[in-house]
Formats: C-alpha cells, structure tokens, sequence
C-alpha cells in the first residue's frame, strides 16, 4: 500500500500505463501524459486555494491505498437490495471492476449504448476530458491519469430511453484502503432524452477512497436527467467532480444527493454554450457525526438567453461540516439570462458547522438573477403544535426535518425515482438533539 | 376531570399567571374571558405543556395524574387538546399525514390497533362533514395556505379525530367572520358531550353566543378575578372589563 502521490509513480512514464485500459491507444496516452505531469507538478489541492478553503486533504494525502481489488463477493441478493430501483437498466461495478453478471443490460433499443468504460475507449476519444480542467483540481488530474472503469452512456439522436440507467457502484470492503478512479461519460445526441443515476454504497465500514469523474455532453434539444446519490462508508472518502457541456435547447437535470462518507467533495458544473439551453442544479446533504461535506457548483451562462435553477438544502447534526459554494457567472454576452441559486441548511444541534456562500458574477447587463441562502433550526412552535397533537419529540423532529429536506425531492419529476430516493432519506435522517 | 389550584407561572423571570384556581367537571362548559396581557394564552399553553414557562407555585391534576409532570404529547396521549390561536402551517407535512399519526399516538396509548389507511379514510370523511370542509384539504400541507377560517377548522377536525376528555380552545373565535364562526360553533357544540369538558379562552362575548358555557370566569392580571354564568358575559359586554378589573380586590384597601 502507498501513499496516493506514491500510486502514481509507476507511471512515471507514458509506457507504464500500458497496463492501464487503452493503453495502446496513442490520444489516451498523450492525455494521461499531461494529467501525470500535471499531478506530478500539482499535486493534491490544499487549503490555501480559495476553492478548497475549508476542506483539507492532508489526512487523505497520508493514508495509504491500494489499487488492487482482492476477494470481491457480492451476492446478486445484496445487489438486489441495494439498488435504487427495480425497473431499470443497471450497470455494476464492485470495488473498480465491471460485473457483468450483476449487470442488466438486455433489451436496450437500439441506438443506445450502455457499456463498462474500459471496453468503449474507442468511442469517446472526441470527447473524453473536454468538460474537465485539468490543471484545476489535481484529483481530476489523478483520475484522468488512473482511469479504469465507469460507464459509456450514449443515446443517439430522437431516441427517448424508457427506463432509467442504474449506475451501481459497491465497495465490498473486501479489500482494504482500496482507491479506485472512476470515469463515466454520457453524451445525448440531438433531441435524445435518457435518465441517468449514479449511485455510490459502501457495504462495510472500512476506509476506502472513490474517485470519480463524470462527463456529460448535450447536444441540441437533448434532456438528461441525472442523479447522483452518494452512500459511502463512514470512514471512505468519496471525491467527485461532474461536469457538462450543453448544446442549443437541451436541458440538464441534476440532483446530488450526499449521505455518507467520512470526507465527501462535489464540484459540479455546467456550461451553458447554446441558446434556450437550461440547467437545474439541486442537491441535498444529510450529515451527521464528524462528517465533512463539501459542495462546490458552478454554472456558466455564456451565451443569450439561457436558464439555470439551482436548490440545495442541507442538514447538519453532531459535529459534522457542510460547506456549499455555489458559483453562477453570467459572461457578456450572456443577455437576456434567468437564473437563480439558493441554498437552506437546518442545524440540529451546537456542535454542526455550515459554511455557505452563494455567489454570482454578472457581467451582462439584462439579467434577471437571484440568489441567496439561509442557516435555521428547526421552527420551535411546529414542534409543539406536533407534540400537543401526540407525537412524541423525536418523530416530530424528524418529520420536521424530512419535510425541509423533501422540498429538494419534490422538484424529481419522475414518481419512482422520487419515491425511491425519499425511502433512503428517510432511513439516513439525523434525528437530531434537544 | 381538571382542577387547578393556586397556578403560578412566569416567563423569562416575569411572573404571568398569580394564583389561578379553575375546577372543571366531566361534561362542563368553562369560558375564560379577560382583557389583552391577561394570562389567557399563559393559561393555555401552560395546560398543553409548551416549553419556556416556569410553573413557581401551584398543582394541575387531569384525570387523578399532575399534568404538569407530564410532556406535551402524554398529556395529548391522555386526551388534553389544544385547539391553537394561531395554527402554524407546515410545509411538506401533509395533512392527513398528521392526523393519522396523531389518531394513532392516542390509540396506542390507549392499547388500540393503528388505524391502516382506508379505516382512517372511513373516519375522516365523516368527520370533515362536521366541520364542512373538502376532502383536498387532506392532501395539502398542515395548513398551508388555509384562509383563517379553514386553519380554525382544521383545529376543530383534529379535535373531532381525537375525541379528547377535555378541550381547550384559545382564542377560537380570533380572525373568523360570521359564517365561519358558525361552523366552527356547530362543530364544537357537537362535540359536546357529558364526558368531555371545553375551556374555551376568549376576548369577546361573541362566541359564547353560538357555544353557551356553563360558567364564566374573568381573568385578569393572572388571576381569576370573577366567576358566574353566562350572564356575566352579558354584563362584560356592556361594561366593559374595566368594571372588574378596576374594582379593588378582596382584602385590599383602596
């Protein structure tokens, strides 16, 4: 086991990563190539970068991992139980490998393409890293570099997908201080419509680090709904950056979900490259004990005439430590652009920390934007008229809370997927103190 | 079924109620009447168990138990009913979702069955009637963007669900036109009942026109300055308050 800076060292040069997928493949290796020298010169963010402020990842940077998945059992019973949802396309991937047995892809239309990352290199050379910085954050520099295993999703042009695509990622806790970097794609051609969740779970309680990066590209009129909901371990770190590129008219529908982990991090961003072209950029952090939960979002409007809508709410019990910054920049051109961005914490009690800055940066002049955040508790007279009603303090907290957090829920159009993701808050609710 | 004797409560050090005495028999009517900052909502609150007073003197006993040891939801469990001023609105709580929790906390209490869903339903359309209020009101939140007249029947569903031994109704008659009042009246008198006991807190005599009380009392600066029938709300009316509280009290000199 070694440090993370040590993980990369075996590729100190582009021939090593020839054991890596695609390795044979000339563009990967000029890209790993620059994410190795940029990791190399880089290194993990620290503190003193503005954007990584109140999120250390010292404790990371000393902890050693592995690569190498041993002993990997998941039952399908398991499986079955922790996926989100039954009626669904479903692609599992279990301590970084692809498990096609758990996997179900059959019946898909044609024109679609769900398939594990590692065997559709040779699709998504035009667009593999192009919605990512590289030099912005070294993790995606680290993932870019490591790259193993994820999803290809492609929906090619008019087709509108029945069912969802279940991304299923379980950690077995088999192996101990497993590190894995994972790197999904979905690209939506012309007027192609398809819902997408990711889910991450953690089976034990071992300490074991997720590093993903998912790229999405819109094209014209294209639709995404896109939901991510983050289990993990108590002790796992689980980093991800999510990031899209939209066309003309499409829509990009996004619901971030963190429950888990011991240190979690979402760097979520849209760029609004097309007119009529609308993001929604909503999520939900639940934490408790000494959790640490850190949300960076950032939408682009770029050009006239585009939408955006963003709701995060938060809430924070024990001694734990959310932290939104939500970012919203209308460039010049950018006329005519509708957005909004708010975010609402509830504490449950003392000890909980949040952090919040909503921020936009207007440099077009007819705008119509709003944003704002609050940091509350819950109301004290709705706790009492529940109790004079008979209901007994801690299930009139957590009804409380679960309504403050259903509001995110609600904006879901789809019932199952609503209906589903509800269920598991439920089960996760800080219940709170006096 | 209640009685109070010699209450003292304070609020953040200032003391708001002085020595009330009240008894309350199985069946009985009692109206509570006095001017602003007279204690009146102190006295309600301090009976449903809301936290932030200080009880300083004094006992509460409901039903042979000392109420006052007793937290907001055992004291519902066991049939005591606050009928809220100012019902609060929950966003996200729907409403039938609260009154099925809340008929079920009473029945387990009461080592009855839950009710399941359609039983409930059963129940509480017929009990929407009483109160002339449209089934959708269940479907929305705890009542969201009711009109004051449908949060005040909204009170009067929940206490019609709950079937409490004694109801106290704070201010019921606050914010309600005529017609309003009149339904919400009609819901209350039938939930009269010679095992079930309202005190019924209000500033005007208006209501006690639609919900004749039994006894009347005046309660002033924390205590209980006057007691009679309905007629003393009568006289209060075209007297005005003054005319008790003004009066110089027993063993007082002038």
């Amino acid at each position: 086991m070694k440090q993370l800076r040590e993980l990369v060292t075996p590729f100190a040069s582009v021939a090593e990563t020839s054991a890596l997928p695609g390795g044979d493949l000339p563009w990967l290796q000029t890209l790993r190539q620059q994410a190795l020298t940029q990791f190399s010169s880089a290194g993990l963010p620290s503190k003193k970068e503005e954007d990584w402020k109140y999120t250390s990842l010292w404790e990371l940077s000393q902890q050693a991992f592995t690569h190498d998945a041993v002993n990997t059992t998941i039952a399908a019973e398991q499986c079955e139980k922790l996926a989100l949802l039954d009626d669904a396309y479903r692609i599992v991937i279990i301590d970084g490998e692809y498990v096609a047995d758990l996997s179900q892809l059959d019946g898909l239309p044609s024109g679609v393409t769900v398939q594990p990352f590692s065997t559709s290199l040779a699709f998504v050379e035009q667009q593999l890293g192009q919605q990512v910085a590289l030099d912005k954050v070294g993790l995606t520099a680290l993932n870019t570099l490591l790259m193993k295993e994820g999803v290809m999703v492609h929906v090619a042009t008019e087709i509108v997908l029945d069912k969802p695509i279940g991304l299923l990622v379980i950690n077995s806790g088999a192996t101990t201080n497993l590190a894995t970097h994972l790197r999904n794609m979905i690209v939506l051609d012309a007027n192609a419509q398809a819902t997408v969740v990711e889910h991450y779970a953690g089976v034990g309680d071992g300490v074991y680090f997720n590093n993903v990066v998912s790229e999405v590209v819109l094209a014209e009129q294209a639709e995404l709904f896109h939901y991510k909901l983050q289990q993990e371990s108590h002790h796992a770190f689980h980093v991800a950056t999510i990031a899209a590129r939209q066309a003309a008219g499409s829509q990009w529908h996004t619901q971030n979900i963190t429950l888990g982990g011991k240190l979690s991090r979402n760097d979520v961003h849209s760029r609004l490259e097309g007119e009529q072209s609308h993001t929604t950029m909503d999520g939900l952090y639940l934490l408790n004990d000494e959790q640490h939960a850190d949300t960076h979002t950032r939408i682009d409007h770029l050009v006239p005439n585009t939408t955006s809508n963003e709701l995060y709410k938060g809430v924070l019990d024990d001694r734990c430590h959310g932290i939104f910054n939500g970012k919203v920049i209308v460039h010049k051109d950018a006329q005519n652009t509708d957005s909004n961005q708010y975010n609402h914490n509830l504490l449950l009690s003392r000890g909980c920390a949040i952090d919040t800055k909503p921020e936009m940066e207007i440099y077009a002049d007819d705008v119509k934007c709003g944003h704002g955040s609050t940091v509350g508790q819950l109301d004290m007279d709705q706790l009492f008229f529940l109790r004079a009603r008979g209901l007994d303090e801690v299930t009139a907290r957590s009804l409380l809370t679960h309504a403050f957090a259903e509001d995110v829920l609600e904006r879901i159009p789809s019932e199952s997927i609503r209906q589903a993701l509800s269920a598991v808050i439920e089960q996760c609710l800080p219940r709170g103190h006096k | 079924m209640l009685e109070i004797k010699n209450l003292h409560a304070s609020v953040d050090g200032k003391d708001i109620l002085k020595g009330i005495n009240l008894t309350v028999k199985p069946g009985q009517v009692h109206a509570i009447m006095g001017p602003n900052g007279a204690g009146k909502s102190t006295l309600s609150n301090v009976l449903a168990g809301r936290d932030g007073y200080e009880i300083t003197q004094g006992s509460v006993v409901f039903k042979d138990e000392d109420l006052l040891d007793l937290e907001a939801e055992e004291r519902a469990r066991r049939g005591v009913f606050l009928a809220f001023q100012y019902p609060v609105e929950i966003h996200g709580v729907s409403n039938i979702y609260l009154l099925k929790a809340a008929v079920n906390a009473v029945r387990e209490h009461q080592g009855l069955d839950e009710l399941d869903a359609m039983d409930f339903l059963t129940l509480v359309r017929e009990k929407l009637q009483l109160v002339k209020m449209n089934e959708e009101f269940l479907y929305r939140g705890v009542n969201e963007g009711f009109s004051g007249g449908e949060k005040k029947r909204n009170e009067i569903l929940q206490m019609a669900l709950l079937e409490p031994a004694l109801a106290i109704l704070d201010e019921t008659d606050s914010g309600l036109d005529i017609d309003a009042l009149k339904t919400v009246s009609e819901g209350v008198n039938a939930l009269r009942s010679q095992d079930r006991s309202i005190v019924m807190i209000t500033h005007y005599q208006r209501l006690l026109d639609y919900i004749v009380p039994d006894f009347v009392h005046v309660l002033s600066d924390g205590q209980i300055v006057k007691s009679g029938d309905k007629e003393l709300a009568k006289e209060l009316e075209s007297k005005g308050y003054s005319w008790v509280t003004d009066a110089p009290k027993a063993g007082q000199t002038a």
